[in-house]
């Protein structure tokens, strides 16, 4: 599956960094990384990741845009 | 009825099972001064730009009006970071951070998945053959307060004097209008002395000899920003040990409950677990753990809504009404666990925002996987149950349900 983190809207509050550390991870205090093409062992925690994101910025699957699935 | 009133029937316990039509008041009214000073706000917009409002600070010394509800004042010990201002809180929660989560220790939340997971299925297993359960004892309760005690370092065997003395701290904030605060203040700061200085002395004995745990990483790591001093660490143990575990009680008690009053969507939430994480989150929105936040104050005259709220005044942000706000959520009174764009302020917001939501997600999610396949056949014994006295920590004290 892919995400796409909005970073116009991702406000760095990194709750998806704590719940799957290996998709996510912050350098230094605020800049966000992420693996855009999440491997199937990590679904399940960027699903929560998703729902936790208190801006709704990381987007999976079809919301990932065009080729996301 | 009057406005100005507000305040005191939100906090009357014969309110406490639904508050929600008060709020209701509250947002038609717009911010009103209440009767001892207090000015409340319970819009959505406004409650979400005052939570990252700099002109607000959350540190009580700052209030100019006398404290209806005085929280207890430690007389030897610094206030924890939820009631400081930045700089400082900043530097103490990011000093705390290090050793709970990203950039430095981005693996801790994740780390505690299995051993939470184990927890909740034994106490979910207890329950196999029961024919009455009181989800709040039997299981809302132990769960959150294992999983805190054994990320901080506390040994499991003194988690009954864990019990006593939060009890003691939060009995100071739930009094009745007719009760003397004095004696529940009184025994709430010997509580919190004893606790610190248990909290205290536990770290002290892992200084040089770190075990894994969180009092060890405070009282061992020696970051680029320095180390808490002794008050500083004792002070923020007692606010990780209470913020810890007393909230996510509710939230688990209030999860089973709403469920339990819905029990089409226990069955579709139990038959698609991959639903659960979306769930927790309305449940934050529909009923949030912690409903108001007493303790903002603003350090200038600021206007909230076209009113003016002087200076040192108690400004309180109600989030649970902000959370029904039907300005920002479509349809706010119905429990909806599918709900999109759900931007709810169940942990507060702005840099005070929740310091543990990441672990409270997982341990609610995992406690609700593990608890809905056991509730098949079960019914609320009362409804509503009998609350908790506080009108902030609000939630069940007792959630009994019967087979049949
Ligand atoms: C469902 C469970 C929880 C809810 C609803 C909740 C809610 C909140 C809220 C609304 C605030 C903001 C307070 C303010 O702005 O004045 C807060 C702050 C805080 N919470 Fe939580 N919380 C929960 C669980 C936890 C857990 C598990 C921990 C500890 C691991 C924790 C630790 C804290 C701390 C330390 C603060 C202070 C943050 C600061 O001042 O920077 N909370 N929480
Ligand atoms: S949780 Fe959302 S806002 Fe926070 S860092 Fe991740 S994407 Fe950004």
């Amino acid at each position: 599956m892919r995400i796409v983190v909005d970073l116009n809207r991702c406000q760095g509050y990194a709750q998806c960094v704590f719940l799957a550390p290996e998709v996510f991870e912050l350098h230094g205090e605020e800049a966000l990384m992420y693996d855009p093409a999440v491997p199937d062992g990590q679904l399940e925690r960027v699903a929560r990741a998703v729902a936790a994101c208190p801006v709704g910025a990381v987007l999976a699957g079809e919301r990932a845009g065009p080729g996301g699935g | 009825m009057s406005p100005q009133t507000l305040f005191r029937r939100i906090t009357d316990y014969a309110h406490r099972a639904d508050p929600y039509p008060l709020y209701a008041e509250l947002r038609a009214n717009g911010v009103v001064r209440q009767e001892d000073g207090s000015y409340l706000v319970g819009t959505y917009d406004e409650v979400a730009a005052l939570l990252h409002d700099p002109r607000l600070s959350s540190d009580r010394r700052n209030r100019t009006e006398p404290d209806q509800r005085p929280l207890p004042v430690r007389d030897d010990l610094p206030p924890s970071f939820i009631g400081l201002d930045d700089p400082e809180h900043d530097r103490l929660r990011r000093l705390t951070m290090r050793s709970f989560g990203p950039p430095h220790s981005p693996g801790t939340v994740d780390a505690l998945h299995t051993g939470i997971t184990a927890i909740a299925d034994e106490l979910a297993g207890a329950l196999h053959g029961r024919d009455r359960i009181d989800i709040v004892d039997d299981f809302a309760y132990p769960l959150p307060v294992t999983v805190i005690c054994r990320l901080l370092g506390v040994p499991a065997g003194d988690v009954p004097r864990v019990r006593a003395w939060t009890t003691a701290i939060i009995a100071a904030l739930d009094f009745a209008p007719e009760q003397d605060p004095e004696p529940l203040q009184e025994a709430a700061l010997a509580a919190q002395r004893e606790m610190a200085g248990y909290l205290g002395s536990l770290a002290e004995g892992r200084r040089g000899g770190p075990s894994g745990d969180m009092l060890s990483a405070l009282v061992n790591d020696d970051g680029p920003e320095g180390t808490l001093t002794g008050p500083e660490l004792m002070s923020t143990a007692v606010l990780l040990l209470i913020a810890g575990h007393e909230t996510t009680v509710n939230l688990i008690a209030n999860g089973a409950l709403t469920l339990l009053r819905h029990p089409d969507l226990l069955v579709r939430l139990r038959e698609a677990p991959e639903l659960v994480p979306q769930a927790v989150e309305e449940l934050l929105r529909y009923e949030p753990p912690v409903q108001f936040l007493p303790q903002r104050t603003p350090l200038t005259d600021i206007e909230v809504a076209g009113v003016t709220v002087p200076r040192g005044a108690p400004l309180v942000l109600v989030l649970a009404s902000a959370n029904r706000d039907p300005l920002r959520f479509p349809d706010p009174d119905r429990f909806d666990p599918m709900r999109e764009h759900n931007q709810h302020l169940g942990f507060g917001g702005g840099a005070h925002s929740c310091f543990g939501a990441p672990l409270a997600r997982i341990e609610t999610q995992i406690a609700l996987n593990a608890l809905l396949p056991r509730l098949e056949g079960f019914r609320l014994a009362e409804d509503p149950p009998p609350y908790r006295r506080s009108p902030v920590l609000r939630g069940p004290r007792r959630l009994p349900v019967v087979r049949g």
